[in-house]
């Protein structure tokens, strides 16, 4: 499975520099059996540089979507990850957005931390030039970074770029057998009907969170918010145009304090987070 | 404003939460277009309907496109799922949207699963116990309705009727199921809620006289939570928001709790405690606000009485005294009383943290902290709600009905439980079944969307009590492990295919419909026409003569169509209820939901009796009660007070919150000792011992709802992990290693569990979360985790018939 061997990538870190919270709090292997994860956000916590805000007006129809989470309101509930599923009907085992957890400290001091984590759509994201055929590329009007399910061969390779475990083939595995009802369900990525069907897209295509982009209407503005953000118990996920001073997002990270995930790799995540 | 490593750990680590204070507030604006009119969302049709994954009833939209349901997202009309005060609701709805939980998305599945049951099954093996294969064979309606009603028919002309044994769901369709018990004549119809929190109920109606105090965590600036964990075990879909909304604004968050639950994470300040001693450590936190008299005078002089033989219980129950039953440090409960004490608003609640058999006192002393420090029916404190809806409409039944009714329930009701709920007792029932000691044998269960043996602890003794009956009907969406001792068993509709009204979880008058999203998937009747159908075939009648299962409500016309004669059935509960519309026009409303613009009130208890009232009105001691036809004294309206002006007080025999029962003098409990007349600590009954050193507690999670979502393949894979949480240091004391197979062993019985080690648990406790351990659900759910009901006696708190469900002490050892 993907996942596994990403999580593996990721406890066997060559980077000396990449020093996880989990690796200093506990055992790997004590915490991924008590939260059951696939893969481990290697949460690193590097100075970095303040997000630039109002340096370049944005032209109008273009936007940089991103997201701002709050980790003081998310419970870990994992609702983004269902409403996801609802949402993109992706198959058993794949996940756009997970929540990983971690538990610090010593009892009686002791808390549990979570950090919901979809695809970061880093404004240099590695999956890019690891493609082989240009199959996935970071969207010019919107920041954010697709799979062109026509073009992908499946090869995998943006897989093992992606530091974040965000990405993972679809094998054709099925909730249910045959023409169940869910499975006659398309889903709506890209704003296409894809059914899932034995070797019909995206069944072996690589697949990621797309930020809900069938949402967008013909002028790139989202008619819902992204199924995550929609959902929230904790209204934890903020989701708006980053470059877009006066949206939302914009304001709480020039309010609030901050964090992206694996600052240290250049990635530059456009998913921040609010601690 | 980024952060470099060093500030992050010190905002978000151990002694961190909470350092940026009420500056870092998030800005509530309008967020994106909500031109929906194009795209995947335009299609079809969007259906409001309410959740029932679990009890919370939470507003959902649903898409449907080509008759099947594509999308469930959040319904931002509905308060059930959002906010349990309205102020809440009605600033914040708009602008930050409503929510919904993993299982609410999840919902889908539920209605898809490969698994549920298509057609009514008869057993065709005789013999019934666990792992007994029922030989299931498939039959028709015809033939399932045939079987059935002729096996009531033959109970109730016999004059048995009460010998029918009802178990249904809480939060659906419970008036029809009622109705026709009572038509019926049984009076032996029970429902969820005495496994959840009748414990609670019982202890905030001794205290105050009312049943579900709700709290306003918006308003509050300190939160002092026992045995809850309400940003995770999400019946209110909400409170994940509310409480974090409330920290924002300020409040200090404290969770009493021996496992590091989700709330307790997210507290300021989590404090393990031994199991069952929550009580101890309340009595010694008032002991400290009396004490140093940092108690409210003003609220206590006037509205709670018995507060000197309160203040004189807890004398000697000091930090000392409770630091040693509770292990929670003298010095920390000084700190936490003087803080708690020291802040108003705050609010302080408990939940089924106390299913222990010391639970209701341990209850009551919990809520004499909100009393002594005067924070009851203000914002940001305990406040008794009015969440009017739909109204059940009396029914009276025939001389027939009437002659088994007179019979006692089996579980002995008011007379046996002193604060009996009308849920019934569970464990009573299962308990007197299984020993025969019963004024009668029941014959007969109908058991409607329950699974005794996976909710009821003691599994064995219930194995034991389903033997005794001769015929059990079970309704459910899929195979369970009670169903397996059905003789039939019918396939169930799910929450999306079938009506109901919903007001849950909010303090103002709210209704919230259900209604059927799809047709059911197999052509079964919802479950209220299924039991309309069993009306009509039986014939029943209301005293009047009137043919209740085929008359239509609002046309007073004979209606055949089942579906239409329900739809007539709600439209008469919402006309005569609050919204006084029908089911047409609540249809209509946005989201479905009728919302009055009333919303929360507090200080009611300082509600002014109208004059009208008055007038017909009986004044004794200071209280005032209604007249009854014959002018003799009826139901309690509320009290007098020193400046002469009649309010509505609380509901209690004093017309205060009492810390001194006088109402208990003279009264037992189920087992016969007498009702304490204070809060007083009392050990729980089972204790660890030298062989059985270990608590085990169970809990829940965000993921599932009791036994009944495990077979939910989205839900499935949120949690993979069910093992036993052990503290790493109790097993390393062990030699227990994290994924170690273990035996988890108690005098009734042993399951094998994965241990899984954490921090996040107090060491002399173990704890899984409750619900796994299926082997007769569907594919998803067999075989995963264990069930913990093996190693409990089958057990109720013996004031009000709460289920012990955390009562237990167990040993380990590797498999």
């Amino acid at each position: 499975m993907a996942a596994e061997a990403l999580c593996d990538r990721a406890a066997g870190s060559p980077d000396p520099q990449v020093e996880t919270i989990v690796d200093r709090a506990m055992d790997r292997k004590v915490f991924l059996k008590l939260t059951g994860l696939t893969t481990l956000a290697l949460l690193t916590l590097r100075p970095g540089q303040v997000l630039a805000m109002g340096t370049a007006p944005p032209a109008v129809k273009k936007r940089r979507y991103g997201m701002a989470i709050d980790l003081k309101r998310c419970v870990a509930c994992r609702a983004c990850t269902m409403a996801c599923k609802l949402e993109n009907k992706t198959p058993p085992g794949m996940f756009y957005t997970r929540v990983d957890e971690e538990e610090l400290g010593e009892y009686p001091n002791v808390r549990r931390r979570s950090i919901p984590t979809p695809c970061l759509h880093c404004e240099n994201p590695p999956c890019v030039p690891a493609c082989p055929i240009q199959a996935t590329f970071k969207r010019e009007n919107d920041g954010i970074v697709v799979v062109d399910y026509e073009k992908c061969k499946g090869l995998g390779a943006c897989v093992t770029a992606c530091p974040y475990g965000a990405r993972a083939l679809d094998l054709g595995d099925s909730y249910h057998e045959g023409k169940s009802e869910f499975n006659k369900i398309p889903s709506d990525e890209y704003g296409k009907k894809w059914v899932r069907e034995d070797g019909q897209p995206p069944i072996g295509k690589v697949r990621k969170c797309t930020f809900c982009t069938h949402l967008q209407d013909g002028q790139g503005n989202y008619t819902d918010l992204p199924a995550c953000a929609r959902t929230c118990m904790g209204k934890a996920i903020h989701f708006g145009d980053l470059s877009d001073p006066a949206s939302e997002v914009s304001q709480l990270l020039g309010q609030r304090p901050w964090v992206r995930l694996k600052e240290e790799l250049g990635t530059r995540p456009s998913v921040y987070y609010l601690v | 404003m980024q952060l470099d490593r060093r500030q992050f750990l010190k905002l978000t680590g151990l002694a961190g939460a909470g350092l940026l204070g009420a500056g870092a507030l998030t800005p509530a604006k309008a967020r994106l277009g909500k031109g929906a009119g194009q795209g995947p969302f335009a299609e079809g049709a969007w259906l409001a309907s309410c959740c029932n994954m679990c009890g919370g009833q939470t507003g959902i939209m649903c898409q449907v496109v080509d008759g099947r349901l594509v999308r469930i997202k959040p319904n931002v009309h509905n308060p059930n799922g959002f906010s349990n005060i309205s102020e809440d609701f009605f600033a914040n709805a708009a602008t930050e949207g409503a929510v919904m939980c993993p299982k609410g998305n999840a919902g889908i599945m539920a209605l898809y699963d490969p698994d549920r049951l298509k057609t009514p099954l008869r057993r065709t093996t005789p013999e019934k116990g666990i792992g007994v294969d029922p030989g299931w064979k498939a039959i028709s309606w015809e033939e399932a309705y045939g079987e059935i009603v002729s096996r009531l028919k033959a109970l109730r002309e016999s004059g048995e009727a009460h010998k029918l044994l009802w178990f249904s769901e809480d939060h659906s369709f419970t008036h029809v199921q009622a109705d026709f018990c009572k038509l019926y004549g049984t009076p032996n119809y029970n429902m969820h809620s005495n496994l959840c929190d009748v414990g609670r109920k019982a202890s905030f109606k001794i205290l105050m006289g009312d049943e579900r105090p709700l709290i306003d965590a918006i308003n509050a600036r300190y939160m002092l939570i026992f045995g809850w964990n309400p940003l995770s075990a999400t019946k209110w879909a909400h409170l994940p928001r509310i409480v974090t909304r409330g920290i924002e604004q300020g409040a200090k968050l404290v969770v009493v709790d021996p496992h590091l639950s989700y709330t307790a994470s997210k507290a300021h300040e989590w404090i393990p405690i031994r199991p069952g001693t929550d009580g101890a450590l309340a009595l010694a936190l008032a002991h400290v606000i009396l004490r140093d008299g940092l108690y409210d005078t003003a609220f206590v002089n006037e509205w709670v009485t018995g507060f000197e033989p309160f203040k004189d219980y807890v004398k000697d129950k000091t930090p000392q005294w409770a630091g040693e039953i509770t292990t929670v440090p003298a010095e920390r409960i000084e700190k936490l009383a003087r803080e708690f004490a020291g802040t108003k608003p705050a609010l302080v609640d408990v939940w089924s943290g106390t299913h222990h058999s010391n639970g209701v006192y341990a209850g009551w002393a919990i809520g004499a902290l909100a009393a002594i420090t005067g924070n009851i029916e203000k914002p940001g404190t305990l406040v008794m709600p009015e969440a009017k809806g739909g109204k059940h409409i009396e029914v009276e039944a025939d001389e027939t009905a009437k002659n088994t009714l007179k019979q006692p329930r089996l579980d002995g009701g008011k007379d046996r439980w002193p604060y009996f709920h009308k849920s019934g007792v569970y464990t009573e029932i299962i308990n007197r079944l299984g020993d025969g000691n019963t004024p009668y044998q029941p014959k007969m269960a109908m058991v409607v969307f329950q699974n005794l043996l996976m909710s009821v602890m003691g599994t064995k003794n219930v194995e034991k009590a389903l033997k005794t009956l001769e015929f059990i009907v079970v309704v459910d969406t899929m195979m369970s492990e009670t169903a397996e001792f059905a003789d039939i068993v019918l396939p169930g509709t799910t929450y999306l295919e079938r009506y109901d009204l919903n007001t849950h979880w909010v303090t103002w008058p709210v209704v919230g419909l259900r209604q059927p999203v799809v047709q059911p998937l197999f052509g079964q009747p919802a479950e209220s026409e299924f039991v309309c159908e069993l009306g009509r075939r039986m014939g029943l009648k209301e005293a009047n003569g009137n043919d209740l299962f085929r008359l239509g409500r609002m046309s007073g016309q004979n209606i055949e169509d089942k579906s239409r004669w329900y739809e007539e059935w709600l439209s008469k509960e919402l006309k005569e209820g609050e919204p006084k519309m029908t089911l047409e026009e609540l249809k209509n409303l946005p989201g479905a939901t009728w919302v009055s613009t009333k919303g929360t009130r507090y200080h009611k208890h300082l509600d002014v009796i109208p004059p009208e009232k008055m007038a017909d009105s009986i004044v004794e001691g200071g209280l005032v009660f209604s007249k009854k036809k014959d002018g003799s004294k009826d139901k309690p309206l509320g009290m007098v007070r020193a400046d002469g002006t009649a309010v509505r007080g609380f509901l209690t025999p004093s017309g205060k919150v009492e810390l001194y029962a006088a109402k208990h003098e003279g009264k037992k409990n189920a087992e016969g000792e007498p009702l304490k007349l204070l809060p007083e600590y009392e050990p729980r009954q089972w204790q660890p011992s030298a062989e059985y050193p270990l608590y085990l507690i169970n809990w829940k999670e965000a993921s599932q709802t009791h036994s009944r979502t495990q077979n939910n393949a989205f839900l499935a894979e949120l949690k993979v992990t069910d093992g036993l949480r052990i503290n790493t240091k109790t097993a390393a004391s062990l030699g227990i290693r994290s994924g170690d197979w273990i035996w988890v062993e108690s005098p009734h019985g042993r399951i094998k569990m994965r241990a899984e080690l954490t921090e996040g648990i107090h060491p002399e406790v173990v704890g899984t979360q409750h619900g796994w351990g299926h082997w007769a659900m569907g594919r998803t759910a067999k075989g995963r985790g264990a069930h913990t009901g093996f190693l409990a006696p089958t057990q109720a708190d013996p004031i009000s018939g709460q289920a012990l469900n955390k009562e237990i002490c167990v040993r380990l050892s590797k498999a």
